[in-house]
């Protein structure tokens, strides 16, 4: 690869840079930073934030956005672990799951695309419907008491990678697949970019539309699975505020929230500068009350170099 | 002769990649219209660019009113003197017209509504604008959009008014009363730099015409001293034998025919059909209702007819006619037919994904030879088949539109305004593929605000008028009077 082609690709990533800057810096200021079992350690926290930030990039490249995420989250790990807890089998623990987020993304998707509203609107009263009907399910309460075996999808390991990263790596390489060779991805960038173009090139626009909110669901389920698996139990205020770390992800990795533009590559990358500062600060020993203030001037900083090039 | 007011010293300018401006040298007199034309990407928008203090040149000097100028932004040629009304008319759309005209110039913190009101509605009525100052700008049409612009140019005191292809968006009718104005402009001893595409109008109101190409001034003219054929030549560089080439023969057999169509509750009662190897133009000012007959047609808005047969099947209305062989060239490329993100492949793989795709899969291989097929057949000008649209001219885009649109033959193509805003020569272009597609039998429905097309190219004419169709002009009987007579709702 000439020099040419490494800095067009890092044009296209920019996320990487900014990666490189986080893991350079950290590793300068801590000698307990760079080493293999943080990286996995990071890979893992990092795991369930990329995957529901996968869908994210789907949403958002097709010009829409899902704050109904965090929600979804909670009220898939409710219903997850309320059928193990009665004795359910884990498969069908798991299914349960997967069906709330793929109805709420339906229900989501539906409401957008035929009732012509704006997707903030429609899943910010879905955020507020999800976590209601979780905080009413619960009792606000926490779900527990499942079989060890559970455990193995959110805290096992396969020759010493973790279950969640070994997940998170293989939804990544669909996703890239989805978005980069599929009608759906083709798609979701031309909807993105321009609705109206894509609907009168026979584009079937609402079909679409409602199928990236679906994928938006299933993934948040899936990260709601692993995390019950990884605490041992679901708690009514899981994913508060998600909806917010898979956005800047989103947007740390290239996306515009006007649409048609973003890659799931790139999500990735962002996910893991959110995932490293949180990590590098820790070992640091940088006040939590301070933490949040470093990310968003992270978040600023991408946005502001990324609009100039 | 009178005094020059603006003149132009070797201006030249360079974009990356391009030389957009090559020592280009010129004169504005005072109390003239100066027409500028040339193809798109001609130079003509850099070089109103740099006298109004947008884009700076590279080299060369501007003198206005005698001294050397150099206008750091468009605020300060402004307030020289140097108005722009830009094609997209930067207006406050839920702003009054007093409001609008003085946004900017309010002296102080203070702003007395009532006041300005009562200094627009004098200025208004002096000019004879029959709009009111208390009227939000939204509520305007394109045309009273513009003199509301006008109107600000000469709030501030313009000398110079530049006007970026003012008659592309308004109706004949609309242009016509412009034209008017910009003669009273004159009268007030103000010059008027007049960029249009269409030639008629130009004879119609400028003093002379200066003509550029590829960035540099091929000429300047006396209006009189030049004919339409020289200003051609002139344009493009070659001569054009004929800008509407015929070689298609209209046969009696019907490919398609529609009765009563009726279009949302705008358009009522259209009937027509076209006839195999003919080209049926509708004709019609903005807002009378053609573009809608195409969209009803298509299934983008609603519509219902009493019977619609298309190749003798009978067609219900559905969203999805392109499934039946419906194709359509939308209006607005930027906004209906192109995704300006994507690159060149990507937008015509878009309505043809089924070539090259199994399943949900894509093969960009195949979308790649597909791609390089349709840019070779249609000579599209890219760097790369991947080159973003948004980056082409306009002429190209529109071949782009035009490649995705008729990569698979239809059986009737609907051509909605298909060279708006494009050069002479990427014209005649459009022109020879719609004959191309009559004589292969496809339907063509030809539909334009342009008179000379439609007289030139089209077999049979409807005209529309507020939504109802004012009658069919065979051949024989077409002439701009009797369009422009229907069109108007003026039928004797």
């Amino acid at each position: 690869m000439s020099w040419r082609k490494i800095t067009a690709k890092l044009r296209e990533y920019p996320a990487v840079v900014g990666l490189v800057g986080v893991v350079v810096l950290f590793s300068l200021l801590s000698d307990r930073f760079f080493t293999l079992s943080n990286f996995v350690n990071v890979l893992r926290q990092v795991s369930m934030q990329a995957i529901i930030a996968f869908g994210m990039t789907v949403v958002i490249i097709s010009g829409g956005i899902d704050l109904s995420v965090g929600s979804v989250f909670a009220l898939s790990a409710a219903i997850l672990a309320s059928t193990i807890a009665k004795g359910g089998s884990i498969l069908l623990g798991i299914l349960a799951a997967l069906l709330v987020g793929a109805g709420f993304g339906f229900f989501n998707g539906f409401v957008i695309a035929k009732g012509r509203l704006q997707p903030f609107i429609v899943t910010l009263a879905t955020m507020a419907i999800a976590r209601s009907l979780t905080l009413a399910y619960m009792e606000g309460m926490p779900i527990t008491g499942f079989p060890s075996s559970f455990r193995f999808i959110g805290a096992g390991d396969i020759l010493g990678i973790p279950v969640p990263v070994i997940i998170m790596f293989s939804l990544l390489l669909l996703m890239f697949y989805l978005t980069r060779y599929t009608k759906f991805g083709l798609y979701a960038y031309s909807i993105g970019g321009n609705e109206l173009a894509s609907k009168l090139s026979g584009v079937k626009v609402d079909l679409y539309k409602i199928s990236f909110y679906i994928l938006s669901g299933v993934l948040t389920a899936v990260s709601a699975v692993i995390l019950t698996s990884r605490l041992n139990s679901a708690q009514p205020t899981f994913g508060v505020g998600y909806e917010l770390d898979a956005i800047a992800a989103v947007v740390l990795g290239g996306a515009s929230l006007s649409g048609g533009k973003g890659s799931v590559l790139g999500t990735f990358f962002g996910a893991l500068i959110m995932g490293i500062l949180n990590n590098g600060m820790n070992i640091l020993n940088v006040s939590p009350f301070y933490q949040d203030a470093v990310k968003g001037i992270v978040i600023l900083t991408a946005v502001l170099v990324e609009r100039e090039g | 002769m009178s005094e020059k007011i603006l003149e132009v010293r070797n201006v030249s300018k360079t974009f990356p990649g391009v030389q957009a401006l090559k020592d280009v040298s010129l004169d504005v007199h005072e109390k003239e219209v100066l027409a500028l034309v040339g193809e798109n990407g001609a130079g003509k928008s850099t070089l109103i660019k740099i006298i109004s203090g947008v884009h700076k040149a590279d080299s060369g000097e501007i003198y206005y009113l005698g001294k050397k100028v150099n206008f750091k932004d468009p605020t300060e040629a402004i307030a020289s003197g140097i108005s722009t009304i830009h094609q997209e008319l930067n207006l406050f759309e839920e702003l009054t017209v007093a409001e609008n005209i003085f946004v900017g110039n309010v002296k102080g913190f203070s702003f007395s509504k009532k006041k300005a009101f009562k200094v627009v509605s004098e200025l208004l009525d002096s000019l004879k604008f029959n709009i009111r100052a208390d009227e939000k700008v939204k509520n305007l049409n394109t045309s009273e959009k513009q003199l509301v612009s006008i109107a600000k140019a000469l709030f501030l005191n313009a000398r110079i008014i530049i006007m970026d292809e003012p008659t592309a968006t308004i109706t004949e009718y609309e242009a016509e009363r412009l034209f008017e104005i910009v003669k009273g402009l004159k009268a007030k001893g103000v010059s008027v730099i007049f960029i249009s595409h269409r030639l008629e109008e130009i004879y119609q109101i400028a003093d002379r015409v200066a003509v550029l190409r590829d960035g540099e001034l091929i000429g300047v003219k006396h209006i009189t001293e030049v004919d339409r054929e020289e200003l051609i030549r002139m344009m493009v560089g070659r001569k054009i034998e004929e800008m509407y080439p015929k070689f298609n023969r209209p046969e009696k057999e019907t490919i398609f025919a529609v009765e009563n169509l009726s279009v949302g509750t705008f358009v009522k009662n259209v009937t027509f059909d076209v006839r195999k190897g003919e080209i049926f133009g509708i004709a019609g000012l903005v807002g009378s209702g053609k573009s809608e007959i195409a969209l009803g047609i298509f299934g983008h808005l609603p519509a219902n007819w009493s019977k619609m047969v298309l190749n003798n099947n009978e067609l219900q209305p559905s969203k999805n006619m392109l499934e039946h062989g419906i194709a359509l060239v939308p209006e607005d490329r930027k906004k209906m037919g192109l995704v300006l993100e994507l690159d060149v492949t990507k937008n015509i793989v878009l309505q043809n994904t089924n070539e090259v795709s199994r399943g949900l899969h894509i093969s960009w291989k195949k979308a790649k030879v597909l791609a390089s097929e349709e840019v070779k057949k249609y000579s599209i000008k890219v760097t790369s088949i991947y080159q973003k649209v948004k980056t082409l001219s306009g002429g190209n885009q529109q071949k782009v539109v035009l490649a995705k649109v008729l990569r698979k033959t239809p059986r009737l193509v609907m051509l909605v305004e298909p060279t708006r805003g494009i050069d002479v020569a990427t014209k005649v272009e459009v022109y020879n593929i719609v004959n191309r597609l009559a004589n292969e039998g496809v339907g063509v429905i030809f539909i334009s605000s342009e008179l000379p097309e439609i007289l030139g190219l089209c077999d049979r004419v409807l005209v529309m008028h507020r939504g109802r169709s004012m009658g069919i002009l065979d051949r024989h009987e077409l002439s701009e009077e009797r369009i422009i007579k229907l069109a108007t709702g003026v039928d004797d």
